[in-house]
Parts: structure tokens; C-alpha cells; sequence
């Protein structure tokens, strides 16, 4: 059996897709941006296959690395807020967090 | 796997000064902030002024250079990530100008200077790197930098939104800007990714060539366009994906609202004006042949209506004046996608020229919302009866910029419309701009309703009306925008005509 | 694509029937006479106590997240070294120690930035 591009992108698809009901089902400020890690990777495997069977280059790799480490920024700053707002609210869940009006 | 070196050089440095120098002033600003030990802010503010102001002439001097040569056509640089040429030139000194205003009016600012704050000099540093980012995001040509550009401007506006970290209000908007703004990116990271994928290349020329060879699947196509244009709408706050946006303008402090409103907008749009005309538009007038199976016009068009429409008629109930400033700006971007509808260059020059109005209107009218909040700390419409005579001056400029915001005649919005409107006119888009025109005289009663509370309402019995003294800065500032405001009214031509250029000196 | 997994969803298949058969077996056939000692998590160990949800000090959390940043700016420095001996000899050595050097300089600075203010301080 042979493992080619197309086994790569229903994997990655599949992780999007999770990664997608992971933030519209999560209450938890912490869960969705676990869901939102799931997508990033899952484009992250699609830019590293496509630059293995696609472009033959390692322009792809290049952004994989790129974006591991802006999703690791991205969490961090996320965190810190999801922090500060928990020190503010005592909560971590989006949906309880407001105090602006509609 | 081979290996393409495109090895850049230090003599590229020349290309991206601007960008240059204003990195390194955030760094210097962040340590002169360690060494005075947050004590005396006047140092981080006096370096951010004067980094922009430095980053600010060279870009003219660029822009002079390109526009003298004749050939402002674009330098490539970074081996070919970025490009400088008229449109990022433009763009460069838009940025530059927006921020140095909200430096310059931060510092009177309660909300950002006040005793309580303990990291007063981060948001002078951050301010200058947000110019930075959003420098980038105009010059990027390839999708590695439209991401990265995308994610730092990103990035440092959820710390921004955040800034009064003890608010709830302030860290609720943070909040919901990155929880937002993270999802929105990641779905248009894996439209990239598929793009990458179906046209095998990252830079924006060889994604044009894949698609003019015709061997992409359209409906593949369609699907990647409408992925990535969610990432790009949420930078410029299109509906659907407006949400984040009124929450966060009102919950931020108002000098940090006031850059959202105009500079990343206005980077989004830069983007957007690169990416799908040198992409899809193959770069001419010609163009939208390529985007002939997805019907782009119709898509955009519906979009903006529905922007412009929800924005106004939401902020129509507001009561709170910075939070209709919110939904007015929302409102802008539907008038603004107008000139997107046909990816023609009179459409893009007029969306430039728009940003440059726009620019100084909203930057005005945030800032006297500052200026108010400074003394009243209320942002509400019921507040600001009989302000308008407290403090003359600054009222008479404030109704300035909210009749440049609605469109009248003598002001530069109505100017800054009136392109706009023509350039769909001249496509035959009838509906779609009767619909904006509309728009605008629904938008004339709620800006009307602020300038009514200020001037024309009678205060209650025993309301304070000692006229309010306003810090001579922010005199000085509102100056700034006001007169521009007017005199782009009256002298547009050779604005117009440097937004046709930039257009025109759009490098592939 | 999709019939080269036919193997696979019959080891599945044949592996859930197993499993199902054992387990109905065991308690079906088994004698169940649960106990307090029995049903205790370590039934030969130290009593477990407390929950198993306990909260972390803060400061893990802080020194955690510099790590990760920190740790994963390393990623910039593998594909810069395996380019660097080709630069070198293309005669772009300094450059690329220049280029490597101001990434670095400004990891510094943001590193310096949190000592100051104190995000390293265990207290």
C-alpha cells in the first residue's frame, strides 16, 4: 500500500474539520484555542505534503516551521489573556464574559 | 529537493528603512522603558515620535525617489517575499501618519496615561511595531509573508485591546478579539494551504501563472476564495465576520480603538487590493476573466451591501457614541468593498483615496470621543448634551469630521464617495449604488443625533456648563485632521491623482 | 484509494469481536463480589487522596509559556545552519552571521525585557 498526497490531505481534513467543531462547540476560552491548534496543524501537514508531492521544494516545510512557532506566539498571548480575564471575571468560559452590551 | 537561494544582501536594507527603523525604535522604546523603570514615560513617547517622524521622512524621500524615476514599480526584496513599490509607498506613509497622531494624542489620553496604569510606555512601543506590521502587510507578495504580516498585526492588537489589564471591559475585548481572530486565521491558513497546494507555488505571480494555465479546478478554486476571504474580512471587519468588532472597539481604551478603526483596516484592504489583483485580476483591467467561474462582482457586491446596511442600521440604537463610532466604521467598509466589486484600477485608486479620507475623519472622531472622555469619563449620548459649547473649538471640528463621515458636499468624505460611487457607476452597478446611497442618508441621522446632543439639546437644570479645558495637544492634533478634512474637500485632484499612481505603480 | 483499507477495517473488525467475546465472557462467567479494598485504585499500594484535578501555581504557568517561546525560536536556527556552510562558501558568510545575529539580539531584548520586569522572579 502505498501512502500518497491523497492520504495526507483526508488526514488533514479530518483534523480541520475537528478542529472546526472543536471551537463551535467548546464553551471554554482554553478549549477553543485547542480547536484552533487543530486547524493550524492541519493546514501545517497540507503545506508539507504539498511541498513533497506537489512542488518538490521546501517552500512548504519553510512555512510549516514559520507557522509552529506563530501558533505557539498566538497561544501565549492568548493564554495571557484568557489569564487576565480570569482574574477579572473568575471565569474561563466565552459565552459568561458579558459585560459589554449587545 | 533543491535548494532555491535567492540570497538578499544587505543592500536591499535601503528598500525597507522605514520598516527598519521602526523596529529598532520599538526596541528602544521597550528598553528605555526598562531603564527609567516605567517612571518617566515621556521617554518611550519621545522615542516612538521621533522613530516615526525618522521612518516618516524616509518614506517620502522613497516615495520622491520612486515617483522622480518614474519607475516606482516595485523593488522586490527579502529574496522575493516583499515588494516595494507606489501602492506600498502609499500605504507606508498612510500608517506612518495614523500612528504618529495616536501617539501624539495618547499622551493626553486618561484612559492610557492615567495613574493607575503601570505599563504607560508599552503602548508607545507597541503602537510603533503595530506601523511596522502593518508596513509589511502592505508590501507582501508571497503567501508565507501574507501570513506572518497578518499574524504579527494580529498578534499585537489582541496585547493592545487588552491594555487596561485590571478592566473588565478592556480584557473582555482582548478576549474576544483573539479567540476571534485566531479561528478566522486558521481557516485562512488552510484555504492557503490548499491554494499552495492546487497552483504549487507561494509567491503571488506564480500563483497568477498557475491559474492562467488554466489547470485549476474551479470549483477547488471557489472554495479556497471564499476560505481566504474570511480571514481577510475579519481584518477589515466585512460582514459575517464583523462580531469581534463593535466589542472590541468599545472595550478597548479609545486611542487604541482609534488605530484599530483605520490601521489595520486599512492594511487588510492593502492586502486584499495585492493579493486578488496581481493574483486573480492577472494585474490589468482586463482581468477578471480568471474569476469568471466564481462570479467575484456578485460575490463582493453582496457582501458590501450587507456590511454598509447592518453597519448603519445597527448603529442607529446605539446610545453609547463610541460604540456607533464602532458600527459606523463597519458601515465604511461596506462603502469601502464598493470600489472591490470589479477588481478595476479606477475602483482600487478610489478605495485608496477613500482610506486616506476616511483615515482623517474616524481618527478625528475617535479622538474628540478621547478628548470628551478625559472629563466626563462617559462615552454615552445622553453625556454629551450641551458639550458642544463647553468646548467650542474641538465641537466645531468634531462636526467636521462627522459631516465628512456622512458624505456632504464640501467635506472630503463626500469626495472620497463620490469615486467610490462612480466607479461602480461606470460598470453599469446601478442597484448597488442606489443601495449606498441610501445607506448615507440613513447614516446622516445618527451622526446628526451627536451633533444634535452637542449643540442643539437643551441641558438639564443644573447641569455643569464651565467650558472644559482641553490639553493644547489635543487642539493641535484635531487641527491636523480637521483642516485636512476640509481641504481634501475642496483640493482632492492631486490626491486622487497619487492614489491613481500608486495604483497605477502596482508591481506584480 | 479506499479499498486498500479493506485489510485494515477487517483487523479492526476481527480485533472488536475478540474483544466483545472476552469481555461478555468474563462477566458472564466470573464470579463478581466487589469490596471496598477491592474497588480502591491502588488495591496493593499507598491510598490515593485528594482529586486528581489540582490546580497548578501560576508561576509554572509563566516560566511554562517563556519556555515554549524561547524553545520553539530555536526552529529558526536548524534550516540557518544547514545553509550556512553554503553561504559561507558562496561568500556570504558574514551576512549570514549578521542575519542570525540580529534575530538573536532581538530574543535578547525580549528576554532582558522579562528578567526586568520580573517574570522570572519565583516570588
Amino acid at each position: 500500500m502505498n501512502v500518497g498526497l491523497p492520504h495526507f490531505l483526508t488526514v488533514s481534513a479530518i483534523l480541520f474539520s475537528l478542529g472546526l467543531f472543536g471551537v463551535m462547540s467548546r464553551r471554554n476560552a482554553v478549549g477553543i484555542l485547542m480547536g484552533v491548534e487543530l486547524m493550524l496543524n492541519a493546514a501545517n501537514i497540507n503545506f508539507v505534503a504539498f511541498s513533497r508531492y506537489v512542488e518538490h521544494s521546501i517552500n512548504g516545510q519553510m512555512m510549516a516551521a514559520f507557522v509552529i512557532v506563530l501558533a505557539a506566539a498566538e497561544a501565549a498571548v492568548a493564554l495571557a489573556i484568557v489569564l487576565a480575564m480570569y482574574r477579572n471575571f473568575g471565569t474561563v468560559h466565552a459565552d459568561s464574559v458579558q459585560s459589554l452590551k449587545r | 529537493m533543491e535548494l532555491n537561494l535567492n540570497i538578499p544582501s544587505w543592500s536591499d536594507l535601503r528598500f525597507w528603512l522605514p520598516e527598519a527603523i521602526l523596529c529598532i525604535t520599538f526596541l528602544v522604546a521597550l528598553l528605555g522603558d526598562l531603564v527609567v523603570r516605567g517612571r518617566r514615560t515621556w521617554v518611550p513617547f519621545a522615542v516612538s515620535v521621533a522613530g516615526l517622524i525618522t521612518a516618516g521622512a524616509y518614506a517620502v524621500a522613497a516615495m520622491n525617489h520612486g515617483l522622480d524615476a518614474g519607475q516606482f514599480q516595485g523593488h522586490t526584496i527579502m529574496g522575493s517575499l516583499m515588494i516595494v513599490d507606489g501602492m506600498a509607498g502609499f500605504f507606508r506613509l498612510l500608517f506612518i501618519f495614523a500612528s504618529l497622531v495616536t501617539v501624539l494624542f495618547a499622551w493626553t489620553s486618561e484612559e492610557i496615561m492615567g495613574k493607575r496604569r503601570e505599563n504607560k510606555g508599552e503602548f508607545y512601543a507597541l503602537t510603533v511595531l503595530l506601523t511596522a506590521a502593518m508596513m509589511v502587510m502592505a508590501e507582501a507578495r508571497d503567501l508565507l509573508m501574507l501570513f506572518l504580516s497578518m499574524e504579527a498585526v494580529g498578534l499585537i492588537s489582541y496585547v493592545m485591546a487588552g491594555y487596561m489589564r485590571t478592566s473588565l471591559r478592556s480584557s473582555e475585548a482582548s478576549l474576544k478579539y483573539v479567540l476571534f481572530g485566531a479561528v478566522s486565521s486558521a481557516i485562512m491558513l488552510y484555504g492557503m494551504s490548499l491554494l499552495y497546494g492546487m497552483t504549487g507555488a507561494m509567491e503571488f505571480d506564480g500563483i497568477r501563472n498557475a491559474l492562467i494555465s488554466g489547470t485549476v479546478d474551479p470549483f477547488a478554486l471557489l472554495v479556497v476564495v471564499v476560505l481566504i476571504l474570511a480571514g481577510m474580512s475579519y481584518k477589515i471587519a466585512a460582514v459575517p465576520f464583523h462580531y469581534w468588532c463593535p466589542d472590541v472597539y468599545e472595550g478597548a481604551p479609545t486611542p487604541v480603538s482609534a488605530i484599530f478603526s483605520v490601521g489595520p483596516k486599512a492594511a487588510g484592504f492593502a492586502l486584499m487590493i495585492r493579493f486578488f489583483y496581481t493574483t486573480f485580476a492577472a494585474g490589468t483591467d482586463a482581468g477578471t476573466q480568471l474569476v469568471q467561474d466564481i462570479n467575484w462582482p456578485l460575490l463582493v457586491a453582496v457582501m458590501s451591501v450587507a456590511t454598509m446596511t447592518y453597519g448603519n442600521l445597527v448603529a442607529l440604537r446605539q446610545t453609547n457614541v463610541k460604540r456607533m463610532l464602532a458600527y459606523s466604521s463597519i458601515a465604511h467598509v461596506g462603502y469601502l468593498l464598493m470600489g472591490f466589486v470589479l477588481l478595476s484600477s479606477a475602483g482600487l485608486a478610489s478605495i485608496l483615496f477613500y482610506l486616506l479620507v476616511y483615515t482623517l475623519m474616524n481618527l478625528g472622531a475617535f479622538f474628540y470621543v478621547v478628548a470628551i472622555n478625559n472629563h466626563l469619563k462617559s462615552e454615552e449620548l445622553s453625556d454629551y448634551v450641551g458639550i458642544g459649547f463647553r468646548a467650542p473649538w474641538a465641537g466645531a471640528m468634531m462636526v467636521i469630521f462627522l459631516a465628512s463621515l456622512t458624505g456632504v458636499p464640501p467635506f472630503a468624505g463626500f469626495v472620497g464617495k463620490f469615486y467610490l460611487f462612480t466607479a461602480v457607476l461606470d460598470k453599469q452597478w446601478f442597484w448597488l449604488a442606489i443601495v449606498a446611497a441610501l445607506n448615507s442618508v440613513v447614516s446622516l441621522y445618527y451622526y446628526f443625533k451627536v451633533v444634535r446632543a452637542m449643540f442643539l439639546s437643551t441641558p438639564a437644570e443644573g447641569t455643569d456648563m464651565s467650558p472644559l479645558k482641553l490639553h493644547w495637544l489635543q487642539y493641535v492634533v484635531l487641527a491636523m485632521l480637521a483642516i485636512p478634512t476640509l481641504a481634501l474637500g475642496l483640493f482632492f485632484e492631486e490626491f486622487k491623482g497619487l492614489a491613481d499612481m500608486a495604483i497605477g505603480m502596482m508591481g506584480g | 484509494m479506499f479499498e486498500q483499507f479493506i485489510p485494515v477495517l477487517l483487523v479492526l473488525l476481527v480485533a472488536a469481536a475478540f474483544a466483545g467475546l472476552f469481555l461478555g465472557l468474563s462477566s458472564w462467567l466470573g464470579p463478581s463480589r466487589p469490596s471496598a479494598l477491592k474497588n480502591s485504585i491502588y488495591e496493593c499500594g499507598v491510598p490515593a487522596r485528594g482529586s486528581t484535578q489540582i490546580r497548578f501555581f501560576v508561576r509554572f504557568f509563566l516560566v511554562a509559556l517563556f519556555f515554549l517561546l524561547f524553545d520553539l525560536e530555536a526552529v529558526f536556527l536548524y534550516p540557518w545552519v544547514i545553509l550556512y556552510k553554503g553561504m559561507l562558501a558562496a561568500g556570504h558568510g558574514m551576512f549570514a552571521l549578521g542575519e542570525m545575529g540580529a534575530f538573536v539580539a532581538v530574543l535578547l531584548v525580549g528576554f532582558i525585557y522579562i528578567w526586568k520586569k520580573g517574570g522570572l522572579e519565583w516570588q
